[in-house]
């Protein structure tokens, strides 16, 4: 018995594992049907009654979420029926929406308004009042919840079912009084809560950090990488590019890293990348100078120094590359290896796992740099709480890699405060921590958004980032910092 | 009246006693008054006299029992889906009887909960079930009493238990009473009340005879569905095939209730001349009242103006012939002097109360209806929003996942359809009184 079925849609053959249903079928070959309960990460509801399609030999119209394709199937999902039934699912779906768009967050990314474009365009028979259900409910600590323009479709319920089993949300009364809502004195707390604004077909989760800042055509998304934790989800940033103003992130589906989903954590990934969050240009004693000034006081010092009088500290936040650049550039210009030490917040428990994709190693890329330190020949001693290792290296030069999610090392301030005690330390990092006030120099870097490197994740699976334009246009990255060190100590020899 | 016509020429319904033969008995309720008239004989027939679940099958599938609950579903091949792998499987009893106008099971409770009983444990043996339920209405509350002393009282006889009669067959049966919702007695609605969830009707498939209660296979059977197997496993298929048409067999508890000089609940026999029935057992109606319509099958069926019911029988074959179903059997007579307007909005206000909100075309259909109805009533109709009802009625059938979006568009679009006269005098009668009150 094969384990395949061929159908057709549309007169298309697709051919979909036995099982699949005839919206997976026609996901895979690239037929739209309309449909707002149905989500690919949850379980059938089969409720929204929006995904008709016509299938031959049955008499009804069929749901295509919940009817399983099979062999010889012969379904139809553009015939004039098929269209009048998206038409009034759509016309029973608005009756008693509030068509607030305007004042909407959800306008511009909303369901709603795109099957109306899509397949709706009627006039409206409805000339009755419309149902009044509570609006701008505080459901938690990061949504706003509009039971008004919710469309009942329980991807939310779900949600909180079957991926956070929180079971928060329940719908409550019957018929179009049916409300969305939290059970009584609970709220929507944990780290997956972004996720219910994301998968809300309609306006009726909105998300506190986002909600009115930004109108989403004004938004650029580019394709990266998360560099929250070890898990590395992959992610859509958002930027709005007039501004250069970073608003937010959202998941996006990898059925090997992260599924469709992703942590609240991850979702302040943006906040650190704007202006006024970074260090805008190298600081040397305390005084603004240039990029060029500040490497040139590194490589004077590198010809100083040897080797073994050369540390370098670093974080698992970098890039494969930036790694690569920093070892081999300081293996040829000192004619040795440095001392390389590996600082991780002593507060860490890297083999926490909440279960779904939050990691304890707050690191996106520990395996990446492990790789590296293989392939450089390099063994790396550890520095987590106790920096006597670092101390007694007596080194003349320390260079420092810092986190750039600071979030991960909440000891930052008085691990800073132990570099100070070490001489000429050279921080790369974009901190505006008081406590790196004192380093004899602090050079700002790229930040992950701004970086096309490599990631590897937890689980070896290595992830490209992808670059947008830097906020500082004179901002490098690392390994851009030390292929100009290698070329102005060639240039000087 | 003149006599009409009919095959049943010269029997009286008092003739067709299978479900009502304990009416009019002193005491009974009691076990032992039951087991006079052959009480418990079925099941032991069936667990001493050799016969396999198969031929329990076989038998009521000959016998041509359907499901009384309204669609009418032939029981023996229901329970023939049931998979005959090892594991739990469940019986349930649908005794949330709520469709408006029926109370039929609530009497069988009432004459003796007995009959029930020894069905359900006969349904049971068949599919192979060690455990049952009867789900009941949370508002029924001397049926609730009656049925937890009659399986109190088969389990101190023996009919319930871990080795009932001695012969090792093991069940076990409780009531479950329901918080009072219509849509808990369809019958995933109901799975999913059992369940301790809303009560909100499930997705198919899976079937709920495959996956069912908790998962399991599971059958759902009304009450007079399930009150008729002893008399048909005494009795013989054929008996039963004698009452009745050819398609639909035996006997079946009609309620009727309107305006007729002697409403009640009545067992005839299915193809029985509705007509014969309002006029010649009823009584007619009150006052010698002239008759408008019939709603026959309980609120979600059709409704049937005075002219279709002149000939028309009471089986599920002539019901759908003429647009509309027997349902329940709940037959509402509706008089002369009642607005069909006033009709159309009660009912809309009930479909629109009980939608449990699920599918969107029934739960944003079903409150339109109901304000458009409402504001015909208002006088802020105007022509044509009849036919507005009708339209949007039509979109909300056959689009959900059960049953009660196509109960509700049934008289959504009939009504204005048939009685679109009323709807104009409607709109006319209030312009005119609006204009005398300007």
């Amino acid at each position: 018995m094969s384990n395949q079925v061929t159908l057709s849609i549309n007169n298309q053959s697709i051919t979909v594992p036995a099982g699949s249903t005839i919206m997976e079928a026609a996901q895979k070959l690239g037929v739209s049907v309309p449909h707002f309960c149905w989500h690919p990460g949850l379980s059938i509801a089969g409720v929204c009654r929006f995904c008709m399609v016509k299938v031959e030999g049955m008499p009804k119209l069929q749901i295509a979420c919940n009817t399983p394709a099979t062999e010889g199937m012969k379904v139809d999902t553009v015939s004039s029926d098929v269209k009048d039934a998206h038409k009034w699912a759509l016309e029973f779906h608005l009756i008693n929406h509030p068509l607030d768009c305007p004042i909407c967050d959800q306008a511009g990314e909303c369901e709603l308004q795109n099957y109306y474009m899509k397949v709706g365009k009627y006039q409206s028979q409805m000339e009755d009042e419309k149902v009044l259900k509570p609006k701008a409910l505080d459901v938690g600590d990061t949504l706003v919840l509009d039971t008004e323009r919710c469309i009942l479709c329980s991807r939310c319920v779900r949600f909180e079912d079957e991926v956070t089993k929180t079971s928060t949300l329940g719908i409550f009364n019957r018929g179009d009084q049916a409300t969305i809502g939290t059970y009584q004195d609970r709220k929507i707390k944990h780290n997956y809560s972004y996720n219910l604004a994301d998968i809300c077909p309609v306006g009726a989760f909105t998300a506190k950090d986002f909600r009115f800042k930004c109108r989403v055509w004004f938004l650029k998304e580019t394709k990266t990488v998360c560099p929250g934790c070890s898990t590395g989800c992959n992610v859509n940033l958002f930027q709005n590019s007039n501004q250069r103003e970073y608003y937010r992130l959202k998941p996006r589906h990898n059925a090997d890293v992260n599924g469709h989903w992703m942590c609240d954590t991850g979702r302040t990934m943006y906040e650190h990348l704007n202006a006024s969050a970074r260090l805008p240009a190298p600081l040397l004693n305390g005084e603004t100078v240039s990029s060029q000034a500040a490497l040139q006081a590194v490589t004077d010092t590198l010809k100083s120094v040897s080797a073994d009088k050369v540390a370098v500290v670093l974080t698992a936040q970098f890039t494969n590359e930036d790694y690569k650049a920093t070892l081999s550039t300081l293996k040829t210009l000192l004619k040795g290896t440095p001392k390389v030490f590996v600082w991780r917040d002593e507060s860490e428990k890297a083999e926490d796992f909440d279960g779904i994709l939050f990691r304890g190693d707050r690191n996106p890329n520990t395996r990446g740099m492990m790789d590296v330190f293989k392939e450089q020949g390099v063994s790396p001693v550890m520095l987590k709480g106790d920096f006597s290792a670092l101390a007694s290296a007596a080194a003349e030069l320390t260079l420092i890699f810092g986190p750039e999610v600071e979030a991960g090392y909440p000891n930052l301030g008085k691990a800073l405060s132990r570099f100070v005690e070490v001489k000429k330390a050279v921080y790369f990092g974009n901190t505006l921590n008081e406590s790196a006030k004192k380093m004899w120099l602090r050079m700002p870097v790229k930040v992950f958004a701004e970086k096309s490197g490599t990631f590897v994740n937890f689980n070896g699976v290595a992830q490209k980032l992808k670059a947008n334009p830097p906020v500082f246009t004179a901002v490098k990255g690392v390994d851009e910092y030390f292929a100009d060190l290698s070329k102005m100590s060639q240039a000087t020899l | 009246m003149p006599v009409m016509n009919s095959p049943y020429n010269g029997r009286q319904p008092s003739e067709f006693r299978i479900l009502t033969e304990l009416e009019g008995v002193p005491n009974s309720r009691s076990l032992e008054v039951y087991k006079k008239h052959g009480g418990y004989a079925a099941l032991e027939k069936v667990l001493k006299g050799g016969m396999s679940p198969d031929d329990v099958i076989n038998l009521v599938k000959a016998s041509g029992l359907r499901g009384r609950g309204g669609a009418g579903f032939p029981t023996g091949m229901k329970w023939g889906f049931v998979p005959k792998a090892p594991g739990e499987k469940y019986l349930i009893t649908n005794f949330d009887e709520g469709e408006p106008g029926t109370y039929k099971d609530r009497y069988i409770a009432e004459l003796n909960a007995h009959m029930l009983i020894e069905g359900k444990l006969i349904g049971a043996y068949a599919i192979g079930a060690s455990k049952s339920y009867i789900y009941l209405r949370g508002e029924f509350y001397g049926e609730i009493a009656w049925c937890e002393q009659a399986i109190k009282e088969a389990y101190d006889a023996g009919y319930l238990g871990d080795n009932i009669m001695g012969t090792g067959f093991k069940h076990h049966m409780d009531v479950y009473i329901g918080a009072g919702s219509y849509i808990c007695g369809e019958e995933t609605g109901l799975i999913s009340s059992l369940e301790g969830k809303k009560g909100q009707p499930k997705l198919k498939p899976p079937f709920p005879a495959v996956k069912g209660y908790l998962g399991q296979p599971t059958i759902v059977n009304n009450v007079e569905t399930l009150a008729a197997v002893p008399w048909i496993i005494r009795n013989g298929a054929e008996a039963y095939k004698k009452f009745g048409t050819e398609k639909s067999a035996g006997t079946k508890l009609f309620n009727i209730s309107g305006p007729v000089v002697r409403p009640g609940c009545y067992e005839l026999p299915l193809g029985y001349p509705l007509k014969r029935f309002i006029f010649e057992d009823c009584g007619g109606l009150i006052g010698g009242k002239k008759l408008k319509a019939v709603i026959p099958g309980g609120a979600s069926a059709p409704v049937l103006t005075a002219a279709e019911i002149e000939t028309i029988t009471m089986d599920y074959e002539a019901f759908a012939g003429a647009g509309t179903m027997l349902g329940s059997g709940a037959v509402i007579v509706i008089p002369e002097d009642v607005s069909m307007v006033h009709v159309l909005e009660n009912l809309m206000h009930f479909f629109k109360d009980e939608s449990c909100g699920q599918c969107t075309p029934c739960r944003e259909g079903t409150g339109w209806l109901l304000k458009m109805s409402r504001d015909i009533v208002n006088g802020e109709g105007s022509p044509g929003d009849a036919e507005k009802i009708a339209d949007v009625a039509g979109k909300m059938m056959g689009r959900t996942i059960c049953t009660f979006s196509d109960a509700a568009a049934g008289p959504a679009r009939s009504i204005p359809q048939k009685f679109a006269h009323e709807f104009l005098e409607f709109y006319k009668s209030k312009q005119n009184a609006a204009q005398a009150h300007g």
